[in-house]
């Protein structure tokens, strides 16, 4: 709980920190009214539902906030794994890119019964982003290269070439007549991410793969005496090396599973709500997984429940347009609060004067 | 032909020279600058809103104290409360990007830019800032080589427990050269909204922060380097723009996003040979503890 709490108190400044904002540049009474949408778009609209009885007054809302959720989540766990063993991956955007790509090539110019073509998407975008995220650990172990500073470089080559030359040139959508195609062609029904409930809600499988995943991550790291030496190298590369834990095979096997995970958020992307490879893929996801990972306090778990809020909030955004605020307000509490979640040692010294720790 | 290319090389590379300096003294001083994007946008965003008020040189200074008021923020993060130095130059592109966007919405009620203002008057039929760029790196360079202030610097960001032995503070030192970082890339946004554009536009500076932090890993973290590595950069960039409208079958040949990430892709390719571990300064992205020795 202790752990968690500099998080929690950073979420809840940002968010009055921004109400503030809202408030003052339109006028409070606006400010509580488009919060209020914000929250009945992350969450469902109950006020409504109770109101009127239908059901899409929730399910919809909940569906948008499960889409987005399952992205942050993915890419969240990306910043995770990497961070176990002491790598920050700030090439989660660029992993994403490569993934995404991978699942709608795959998804458009494969054809395959369902069951065998949607798993094959999601193969290519794992593997896509863990080789995109190889280099880095080889550059790394090899070179000497920062991690911080290859990743970087890497975001923009993947950017520049994948929207500026491939998905504008030679994958560019063939299908002519009278739909202008920007992006890829469309996937095959086949390669979509199921809905879970018809057309009522755009609720897909992404948010279930990334609840698994997310399980999964931590029963990993807690439970697997993998886990425990990542853990390990990531506290001390030397104490490590010192007890036989092999920490070069530990930083290749930590970046392939982050590259894989941003790799998978792209391909929940474009498999779930996007249906091909778009002119512009929306939000720097890659990079809100930064955010999403040190919020979450690195803890998988962690990761899942704020990318639930902040998917949520994001979904809820749009409609904040209505009374003048910009949609980017979730970006702007998200961006808040990961800067004061950085500022952890006032966190802590402010949380140890009000309740001293016991000593021990 | 090549004139032309030059001509508008010479009007896009200050931001980047600028941008690219700032990054070379924040992290020479020890502290990582990831966060030069939000850095510049902060600038931009500043300069043309202080320009609607008051004559553009001014607005201009204010563009350089929006951006060394986030170093300040980075500073304090990192300096005093011993931040991870890439977490928070990240969270600073986050939040600059999203305030950037919102003010632009709630102020001027646009989602695309300001109203236009008066750009900067030119002297000698140039941007006087395209002028400061090509003296700058030099004066960079010999306050960083030829002065105490520069001989401390490079040692706070190489052994400050030595610094801190010698009986000067490592804080303010640290501090001093992450606030000037701030400035120089608030003054490299500023030249995107009152020189190179007349207004701020939503997308600014649209990652020209990240190749400046680019410029200056590929000029080995020397002030000289990382203003001629930055100085390539936009003369690529100047290059590019020039070939797509007079001769556009060679973008056929080359498409237009490989060229986009030869700068990045170079910039890789040049560390990975030379490998970096001798060139960084040595603490870097280490937060100044006095009790570790």
């Amino acid at each position: 709980m202790r752990k968690a709490l500099p998080s929690i108190l950073s979420v809840i400044s940002a968010i009055l920190i921004c109400f503030i904002a809202a408030g003052l540049t339109r006028d409070f009474g606006t400010a509580v009214d488009a919060f209020m949408a914000m929250w009945w778009g992350a969450f469902g609209d109950w006020p409504k539902f109770l109101e009127t009885g239908a059901s899409t007054t929730l399910l919809r809302p909940l569906g948008e906030a499960a889409t987005k959720a399952a992205i942050l989540t993915f890419t969240g766990l990306s910043v995770t794994v990497a961070f176990r063993v002491g790598l920050f991956n700030i090439g989660a955007q660029g992993q994403l890119v490569v993934g995404a790509l991978a699942a709608a090539v795959v998804g458009a110019k494969v054809e395959l019964p369902a069951l065998l073509h949607l798993p094959l998407c999601l193969l290519a975008a794992a593997a896509a982003g863990a080789l995109y995220a190889l280099g880095p650990a080889i550059l790394k172990l090899k070179r000497g290269v920062h991690e911080v500073i290859s990743t970087i470089m890497l975001n923009w080559v993947a950017v520049s070439l994948v929207d500026n030359w491939l998905v504008t040139g030679p994958l560019r959508a063939t299908t002519s007549g009278d739909n202008s195609a920007s992006g890829t062609d469309q996937i095959h029904a086949s390669a979509e991410l199921p809905r879970l409930l018809g057309d009522l809600s755009r609720l897909n499988f992404g948010i279930v793969l990334a609840l698994i995943a997310a399980v999964l991550t931590w029963v990993f790291l807690t439970r697997f005496t993998r886990g425990f030496e990542w853990k390990a190298i990531g506290l001390s590369q030397d104490a490590a090396r010192a007890s036989g834990i092999d920490v070069e095979r530990g930083f290749i096997e930590a970046m392939l599973l982050s590259g894989a995970f941003a790799g998978l958020g792209g391909a929940v992307l474009i498999l779930g709500t996007e249906l091909k490879y778009p002119a512009s893929l929306g939000a720097p996801w890659g990079f809100d997984g930064i955010a999403m990972s040190l919020i979450g306090q690195g803890h998988p778990l962690g990761v899942l429940a704020i990318s639930t809020l902040f998917g949520g909030l994001r979904a809820g955004g749009t409609r904040m347009q209505l009374f003048g605020v910009h949609k980017s307000f979730p970006e702007l509490i998200q961006g808040l609060a990961l800067l004061l979640v950085a500022a952890r040692m006032l966190w802590d010294k402010l949380i140890d004067r009000l309740s001293p720790r016991k000593p021990a | 032909m090549i004139l032309e290319i030059l001509s508008s090389a010479l009007d896009a590379a200050p931001a980047l020279v600028f941008a690219a300096l700032g990054a070379t003294l924040s992290e020479r001083g020890g502290v990582v600058n990831v966060g030069v994007e939000g850095m510049m946008r902060a600038g931009a965003f500043a300069a043309a809103v202080a320009s609607l008020a008051m004559p553009t040189p001014l607005g201009v200074l204010v563009g350089m104290g929006a951006g060394a008021s986030v170093a300040a923020i980075h500073g304090l993060l990192c300096i005093r409360w011993r931040s991870d130095q890439v977490v928070s130059g990240m969270a600073l592109n986050l939040v600059m990007l999203a305030l950037g966007t919102f003010l632009l919405e709630a102020v001027f009620s646009s989602p695309s830019s300001t109203p236009s203002i008066t750009q900067l008057p030119l002297v000698f039929g140039r941007s006087p800032l395209t002028w400061l760029a090509l003296v700058l790196p030099f004066i960079v360079h010999f306050a960083l080589y030829r002065t105490a202030w520069g001989l401390r610097l490079r040692a706070v960001g190489e052994k400050p427990q030595a610094v801190a032995a010698m009986g000067v503070r490592v804080a303010p030192l640290r501090f001093g050269a992450v606030l000037m970082s701030g400035a120089l890339a608030g003054l490299g946004g500023a030249v995107l909204s009152t020189s190179t554009l007349d207004r701020f536009e939503h997308h600014m500076p649209s990652g020209l922060g990240f190749m400046a932090v680019a410029a200056m890993v590929f000029g080995r973290w020397t002030p000289l380097g990382a203003a001629g590595a930055a100085a390539f950069f936009a003369f690529g960039n100047a290059l590019r723009v020039g070939l797509s409208s007079s001769a556009p079958e060679l973008l056929e040949v080359v498409p237009k996003g490989v060229l986009l990430a030869l700068p990045y892709a170079l910039t890789l390719l040049v560390l990975s040979l030379q490998g970096a571990k001798n060139v960084a300064p040595a603490a870097l992205g280490h937060p100044y503890d006095p009790e570790l020795r």
